[in-house]
């Protein structure tokens, strides 16, 4: 095991960008090595983190014991005048709940550097910026300090700008800004909440040494710590020796809020007449959800998707909307489990929209890119779904299922990028018959296909079920959300069924023809550097299909915890 | 008057003494004064070759005001009066005007790379309007009676319309006549409400209980006439709605460096004064803090949506300085200790901000003597490094991290959600929700810039004179705090928390 492995595993992709910078122009065939160098040590920490993680740890969310590989150090504290002292942590750890999605990240980063192989201009802007990416994606999944989260989340943007804009399709100016706005509103709505969150809650083990209670961390036990927390909840505490945090484990813990602050758990705060934690849920859920992104929120997503470039439209579906699910989990769930409460039946009815609707949306699409990326809002659905229904199998699922999908639609995005390779050209009806022309491709896109929708033996099933047991158990078990709602949303499956399987006869099956001429002759099979990229995915997402304990016990305990809160806070 | 009536009883020998004990206290602005005489004596005695004495003793001059103002920090404690009661000086003074001796250095630079040099050099005018006008601004922050306000604020005015007007081109002098007319008409406002606040109590000295006092005796009505004329004047100098008409055509015409300084120095000097203006004024007589929300509403979004559609760099930077104006109302608004560090702290990261956007801006502008946005087309491939640059600075503007625009964002909103939480007045959490979505909008036009650079391609192969060694060092040294005060922002704060800004 390794010190500080988490950080190394963030940075380590900074540091090729820096050697990318400063390599000269002329060595336009380095940058893509270096690239790939520093993404393969980041999935190999990556995997050993994997492999060092204690799965048998149990405990709260919002208990800092259950984290490990914990790197905690102080970034800066200050005092604003009245609003007194806070302080921002550089604070990263794992649990059950992102341990998956880092080794999805180091995975789905790699396999973009690969395929990333094909741009051809301005290679030291690509590479530069994609590290740049992976460095902010990397560093938002592990971030438990809410500033240092922020900046991971918030300079993401920047570098997918970019990408998008320079390296994109024909309209990749347009998808470029409007994925940068819509993003920035989400992201605009979760700083407000940030703001009176950290204004609301206090870091006791600070807090504790301000008042020289306790002289340093090591000597806060937890007898100590729940001491200091009845001081201050009893107002016994000196207003100047309260230390104000952005701490995310704290956030979750409703005796780290202030007595009399706005958004604690018995705050009578109200924003516009409605309860004021109830707003900022709604603030975090909405910023999250358009990253995720759900119905009606999702209008980026096509168009950022048909413009990208293969390797950043990998990144975008495999990870990118992840952080969505992933920050509706660590904040919004965890700050506020009573709120989650509360508004599930809306969570879970806009999780069972986004599943129709995406899946309807994407029947109707005549582009193949465009068809993937509706089947994403589709699949995303079931993230919202699984977490409305706040049970164990439920929140299991959308966990898996986020997994998952960022494998599989990694894959699709890949399989189109091959085509488009050969003929710039993505039009469904433009092709038919591939099959004879193309067999090997015709085998992979048609496992893609499977697996995403959601066919026994690949990974998506499992997700999917998960969620479906999940949800029909809520009822039952918490009521968080009504019976019929994953009664419904099976229909998505059989939608999901629908577009793959006509797309596949559409564009596969039957005689050969394509719409070029010229295109027969460039029509040919996958070659070596795309076996590379798919090979890996297929094995991945078929172990995952047969052998989900593999993922299911390093997340298990973790899940157990959060469920634990959720009930918690409901009784 | 007042200050007569209280000095009269001193007797004029006391006076005098008590003047000259305080002129010590006013070496910085003596400074100014004496390297704006030196330089009209240098102009005098020599004929010809005069630009590199002329900014030698410039600069000179202002970093000599600095470091004195450095070797003053710790010799103030609490506030001192000065002149018979004319000034306060206390720690925000000595800060504000270290920073604007600051920014009038980086003035002075781009002056000295700007193309049309020797307009600036070519004998001292230029140099002594601009130190009057820096002079203006050092006063200004310190300012508590209603003449030495009205003083200080013409003085700053008058430099003003002379520098918009300069070049003497026809666009330079209808900016200056519209400067000048807006202005004159302001101050004459201003001067009107000020008047009555005299008349209703009897003091200029608006810090002092008489006029709080007196304040509380007059009826809502002509108070609150007297009150919006007033501060109808110091929004006019903040240049924020609904006196923020000028700026555009203003900044559009004046020569860049001038623009540079008019739209830091003067603001946050307003912003200083509108500080201690509405710290005397009890909010249960009269509710300003209503006012300066929908001001600070309206700035930001009349400002940002008007940047939007514009097609000069100028003019956009000019509406995206009324949207901070709305920005810098918000420390006011929260009204509380953290609202005056947190607007302290977002004026100096928009004072390095502003420059550096401006300094990068003009090297491209020497270049093609032009500010419309083709003049970035294609040029992040070419000079990528100074593309960066400004890359950096716009997405500070925006207030995205990794730069110290976002810090600025955060505390001022901080301090605003905090006010609230304690007075919940409504209008502060839609100043909070408005500001903040603001800068979805301001996005769009700030990344307009990098969008010219990156995105679009020139097809005509020329060698861009732009990019020098020197050019890239200067740049840098601007933007490299924007970045270093992300990270470290507590270094700026314990700064700015070491000073008391009286309220």
């Amino acid at each position: 095991m390794i010190e500080n492995l988490l950080t190394y595993i963030i940075f380590t992709p900074l540091l090729g960008a820096l050697v990318v910078l400063f390599l000269p122009q002329s060595k336009t065939s380095s940058f893509k090595w270096v690239a790939l160098g520093a993404l393969g040590v980041t999935l190999v920490l990556s995997v050993l983190a994997v492999t060092s993680f204690d799965a048998s740890v149990e405990g709260l969310t919002n208990s800092e014991d259950q984290l490990q590989m914990v790197d905690k150090a102080e970034w800066f504290s200050v005092e604003l005048g009245s609003l007194g002292k806070f302080s921002v942590d550089y604070f990263v750890g794992v649990d059950g709940l992102n341990l998956s999605l880092l080794l999805l990240a180091a995975i789905v980063l790699f396999i973009g550097a690969i395929s990333s192989f094909g741009i051809k201009q301005k290679q030291k802007g690509y590479f530069g910026l994609y590290l740049l990416l992976s460095t902010s994606v990397l560093g938002c999944f592990v971030a438990l300090d809410f500033f240092l989260f922020y900046l991971f989340f918030e300079f993401m943007l920047l570098p997918m700008y970019f990408l998008i804009g320079i390296w994109g399709g024909p309209k990749r100016e347009y998808a470029a800004i409007k994925f940068f706005l819509y993003t920035l509103v989400g992201s605009i709505l979760i700083l407000i909440v940030m703001i009176g969150l950290y204004n609301s809650v206090y870091d006791p083990v600070k807090t504790g040494m301000e008042a020289g209670v306790i002289e340093n961390v090591l000597e806060a036990s937890p007898d100590m710590i729940s001491s200091i927390q009845y001081a201050v909840q009893a107002g016994q505490m000196e207003s100047e020796n309260i230390v104000k945090s952005f701490n995310m484990i704290s956030m979750a813990d409703d005796a780290n809020y202030l007595p009399d602050s706005f958004l604690g758990k018995n705050s009578y705060g109200e924003i516009f007449g409605q309860s004021a934690r109830w707003m900022a849920f709604l603030a975090l859920l909405i910023g999250f959800a358009i990253k995720l992104p759900a119905f009606p929120f999702h209008t980026w997503l096509p168009d950022a998707h048909v413009e990208a470039p293969t390797a950043v439209s990998v990144v975008l579906a495999g990870i990118l909307l992840k952080i969505g699910g992933y920050g509706i989990i660590r904040t919004a769930f965890s700050f506020f489990p009573d709120s989650a409460f509360h508004y599930s039946w809306l969570i879970g009815f806009f999780g069972l929209f986004s599943i129709l609707y995406g899946a309807m949306n994407a029947l109707a699409q005549k582009d193949l890119k465009r068809l993937i990326a509706y089947s994403s809002v589709s699949h995303m659905g079931f993230v919202l779904l699984g977490l409305a229904a706040m049970t164990v199998e439920g929140v299991t699922g959308a966990i898996y299922q986020m997994f998952s999908h960022g494998l599989i639609s990694s894959m699709l995005f890949l399989l189109v990028g091959v085509l488009y390779d050969r003929t710039h050209d993505r039009g469904i009806e433009n092709y038919g018959g591939l099959a004879s022309k193309m067999p090997k491709f015709t085998i992979l896109i048609t496992i893609a296909f499977f697996a995403s929708l959601g066919l026994p033996g690949f990974s998506g099933f499992i997700a999917e079920l998960m969620v479906f047991i999940g949800a029909f158990k809520s009822s039952t078990v918490i009521g968080a959300i009504p019976y019929w709602m994953p009664v419904v949303a099976t229909l998505g499956l059989v939608l999901g069924a629908g577009y793959y399987l006509w797309t596949l006869q559409r564009m596969f099956f039957g005689k050969f023809w394509v719409k070029d001429k010229a295109w027969r002759e460039v029509l040919v099979d996958l070659n070596a550097r795309e076996y590379v990229m798919l090979v890996p995915l297929v094995i991945l997402i078929i172990w995952f299909g047969i052998y989900p304990a593999t993922l299911l016990d390093l997340i298990n305990n973790s899940v157990e915890g959060f469920t634990q809160l959720l009930i918690l806070s409901v009784e | 008057m007042m200050l007569l009536q209280s000095n009269m009883a001193l007797g004029l020998k006391e006076q005098i003494q008590g003047i000259s004990a305080d002129i010590a206290w006013l070496a910085p602005e003596i400074t100014l004064v004496i390297t704006a005489v030196l330089l009209l004596i240098y102009d005098l005695i020599f004929k010809e070759n005069k630009s590199v004495g002329l900014a030698a003793i410039a600069f000179v001059g202002m970093a000599f005001s600095l470091a004195l103002l450095i070797a003053g920090w710790g010799n103030v404690e609490g506030d001192r009066m000065l002149m018979g009661g004319m000034l306060r000086l206390d720690g925000a003074a000595i800060y504000l005007r270290a920073l604007f001796s600051i920014g009038g250095m980086i003035g002075l630079v781009m002056m000295l790379r700007c193309k049309q040099k020797e307009k600036f050099f070519k004998s001292s005018e230029t140099l002594l309007l601009f130190f009057g006008l820096v002079l203006g601004t050092f006063l200004m922050t310190m300012s508590i009676n209603f003449l030495m306000v009205y003083v200080a604020i013409e003085l700053v005015s008058i430099c003003s319309y002379v520098l918009t007007g300069l070049f003497k081109s026809k666009r330079n002098s209808e900016a200056a006549m519209k400067y000048l007319l807006f202005g004159a008409v302001a101050s004459a406002v201003m001067i009107y409400g000020m008047s009555w606040l005299y008349g209703f109590t009897g003091t200029l000295d608006f810090t002092s209980t008489a006029f709080a006092e007196g304040i509380s005796q007059v009826a809502i009505l002509p108070l609150s006439l007297a009150l919006i004329m007033t501060i109808g004047g110091f929004v006019f100098k903040l240049g924020a709605f609904p006196f923020h008409i000028w700026s555009p055509d203003v900044y559009e015409a004046s020569p860049t460096p001038i623009v540079a300084i008019f739209s830091s120095l003067p603001k946050l000097a307003a912003l200083a004064i509108l500080f201690r203006f509405v710290a005397n004024l009890d909010i249960t007589i009269i509710d300003w803090q209503i006012w300066l929300g929908i001001i600070a509403i309206a700035s930001m979004t009349v400002g940002n949506f008007s940047a939007l559609w514009q097609k000069d760099v100028k003019r956009m930077l000019a509406y995206s300085s009324i949207a901070h104006a709305g920005f810098l109302l918000v420390g006011v608004l929260a009204f509380s200790e953290s609202g005056s560090t947190s607007a302290l702290f977002y004026g100096s990261i928009y004072l390095l901000m502003n420059f550096g956007a401006f300094f990068l801006v003009q090297l491209f502008e020497n270049n093609e003597g032009k500010t419309s946005f083709d003049v970035f087309k294609g040029m992040g491939s070419k000079v990528p490094y100074l593309g960066v640059l400004l890359l950096i600075v716009m997405i500070s503007l925006t207030g995205l991290p990794p730069m110290a625009g976002f810090n600025a964002k955060l505390y001022i909103f901080s301090s605003l959600w905090e006010s609230w939480q304690t007075v919940d007045s409504s209008i502060l959490i839609w100043v909070l929700i408005f500001g903040l979505l603001n800068t979805v909008v301001s996005l769009f036009f700030y990344l307009k810039i990098p969008y010219y650079m990156f995105f679009k391609t020139r097809e005509e192969v020329e060698n861009p004179v732009i990019g020098s060694l020197t050019d890239k060092i200067l740049g840098t040294i601007l933007v490299a705090p924007l970045l270093l005060l992300f990270f470290k922002s507590d270094w700026l704060l314990n700064v700015l928390n070491s000073i008391n800004f009286a309220l």
